[in-house]
């Protein structure tokens, strides 16, 4: 029982930051219709900002994660002004896109690689706190609040495409473009509120992640491998199908422990994958499209 | 270096068959490769003459090709590369972790140089000539392939998928083939690099390895073969003068990675269809 309620809070601290990760990269595909491989590499491109401004030049925390989310918001928005936007101007097809956004992502990891070293990096920020007991399940107050904040950041977010001008506008041009346009939505501005918001978020997550473990250069592949893969199980485009594609997925991944040996934790994330492309390529709460 | 010049060329050669000719979106290209690396490897360590391993290489990568083809045959662009992608990954994952077969993370060391009838391989100029011999007779044979009447039908397929069916054409077929065969070249490439290093271990062939080889078809332009001698010779040898200036190896690799995905990005924005392409990707 106690290792049942261990892998369940495993799951549910894997399902918060991998759920913070699919939204970023959800929002951008729903609008922009490619696969922003380059996400991850804006989150671990934040991840280190963080780490350089907090470890080396010892600013304080709070400037520091402010600093690294507004770093992300930029790095995105350049990433969409300086290459998308010009594809999208010669009416590049999405593959050409994800071809795009796949180089940018080895580029940034490369540059991480240069500036920082292949070895993996800590904080220090908070002292490794003594696990709390939980019905004999062991949980650090950090991890606590890493679940109640994404749980109030996907809130937070919901809430915004929900009610505000820009979230309706955002959703109208992830449903049909051409009628956006006609009623007056300008897509192209659309587009780059998705990459600064997705960007925010990625931000947000990295400094939780960041947190929570150590940084490595290789960090963003692997979480947006995670993050796309929670996004279209859920169904791609849809915020609470992130969510919901998120969690499944940390749960599936923990609980395979018990069948699988540990080093299998990421192959499980692909196979999932593999089968929803194959038999249900909408996700659990996607809509159909011409896919 | 020039050896790993003709090994790179058979793997853009055979991946532009996928991706130029058949209009596949494969970005698990580097999955057959390893694929072909390990059971090479693996034969020749069990004692087995080199050209059977060889050959059984390019087999056993090609009979995943054929599997991964049957699940993946209806996928279209994004939702193919993202599939051919997990299998890239899991292919890496398995590497690492079946520690019985592979020897995870420590790797394979001590793989024989090749012996032919006699003949050792074992200096670099000899196993540069097998190597450009490979190279010459993949080229000779994917171009032989290209302009095949089965060939016109790969493009057909790229082109126009219902139009092809409508003449009577099985695209499920050969998309099938199109991918057995890239993966053939792939395993055998693979092969080359497993008996050239003599050493294999899983972070020969992560994700990041793609982007030299998708750089070179793009800049060489899709289905345009020539384009793909041209683009390998440039890209292969260009990060190299980084190494002859001096810069360390811990600079060198991330350096080359940079100066690919520039490349790479540049040419997507400025000249989409390479320098000799006759279709962009769809």
């Amino acid at each position: 029982m106690d290792i049942f309620l261990q892998l369940l809070i495993n799951s549910l601290i894997a399902g918060a930051t991998y759920a913070l990760v699919a939204i970023g990269f959800s929002l951008i595909y729903s609008t922009c219709r490619f696969i922003p491989f380059a996400h991850g590499g804006v989150l671990v491109f934040a991840a280190y900002a963080l780490y350089f401004l907090f470890s080396i030049l010892n600013l304080n925390f709070g400037l520091s994660v402010i600093l690294a989310v507004i770093f992300a918001v930029f790095l995105g928005w350049l990433l969409n002004v300086a290459v998308y936007k010009q594809l999208r101007k010669r009416k590049a097809s999405s593959a050409i896109l994800l071809i795009a956004s796949f180089a940018l992502l080895v580029l940034l990891e490369s540059f991480i690689l240069l500036l920082f070293g292949a070895g993996a990096k800590t904080f220090d920020f908070i002292k490794v706190a003594k696990g709390l007991e939980f019905f004999g399940a062991i949980i650090t107050p950090l991890q606590v609040f890493i679940i109640i904040f994404s749980i109030f950041l996907l809130w937070l977010l919901f809430f915004f495409m929900k009610k505000t001008k820009i979230g309706k506008a955002m959703r109208a041009v992830a449903d049909n473009r051409d009628a956006a346009e006609i009623v007056g939505i300008s897509s192209e501005k659309i587009y780059m509120w998705s990459f600064v918001i997705g960007s925010a978020i990625a931000g947000v997550a990295a400094v939780l992640i960041g947190l929570d473990r150590n940084l490595e250069p290789t960090m963003g592949t692997s979480l947006m491998i995670k993050g796309f893969t929670g996004a279209i199980i859920g169904g791609i485009g849809s915020v609470p199908g992130a969510i919901l594609g998120s969690f499944l997925l940390g749960l599936v991944e923990n609980f395979g422990i018990w069948f699988l040996p540990s080093g299998y934790k990421d192959a499980v994330a692909f196979l999932i994958l593999f089968v929803f492309l194959l038999f249900k390529p909408q996700g659990i709460l996607g809509i159909k499209k011409n896919c | 270096m020039l050896i790993l010049l003709g090994i790179y060329f058979i793997l853009a050669i055979s991946l532009q068959l996928a991706v130029g000719f058949a209009g596949l979106l494969n970005l698990g290209h580097i999955a057959f490769y390893a694929i072909g690396a390990y059971a090479s490897a693996l034969l020749a360590l069990a004692g087995w003459p080199w050209w059977l391993c060889f050959l059984l290489a390019g087999v056993v990568a090609m009979i995943f090709g054929f599997l991964l083809s049957l699940p993946t045959n209806k996928l279209k662009g994004d939702y193919l590369a993202l599939a051919t992608l997990g299998f890239s990954f899991v292919v890496y994952v398995v590497a690492l972790n079946w520690k019985g077969l592979t020897n995870g993370s420590l790797g394979l060391p001590g793989i024989p140089k090749p012996i032919f009838f006699g003949f050792i391989f074992s200096d670099n100029f000899n196993f540069l000539l097998l190597t450009f011999f490979v190279a010459f007779i993949s080229y000779f044979i994917i171009r032989k392939i290209t302009s095949s009447p089965f060939g016109k039908a790969l493009e057909a397929t790229r082109d126009d998928e219902l139009a092809t069916r409508i003449l009577g054409k099985s695209t499920f077929k050969i998309k099938s083939i199109a991918l057995m065969l890239s993966a053939f070249f792939a395993g055998l490439a693979g092969s080359l690099y497993a008996h050239y290093i003599t050493f294999i271990d899983p972070s020969s062939f992560t994700l990041t390895q793609l982007i030299p080889i998708i750089t070179i078809i793009i800049i060489g332009g899709l289905a345009s073969l020539k384009g793909t001698i041209i683009a390998t010779i440039i890209l292969v040898l260009l990060p190299e003068s980084l190494s002859f200036v001096g810069f360390p190896s811990s600079i060198v690799g991330p350096a080359r990675q940079i100066i690919y995905s520039l490349i790479l990005l540049w040419i997507l924005i400025y000249k989409p269809r390479g320098f000799y392409g006759k279709v962009e990707l769809e």
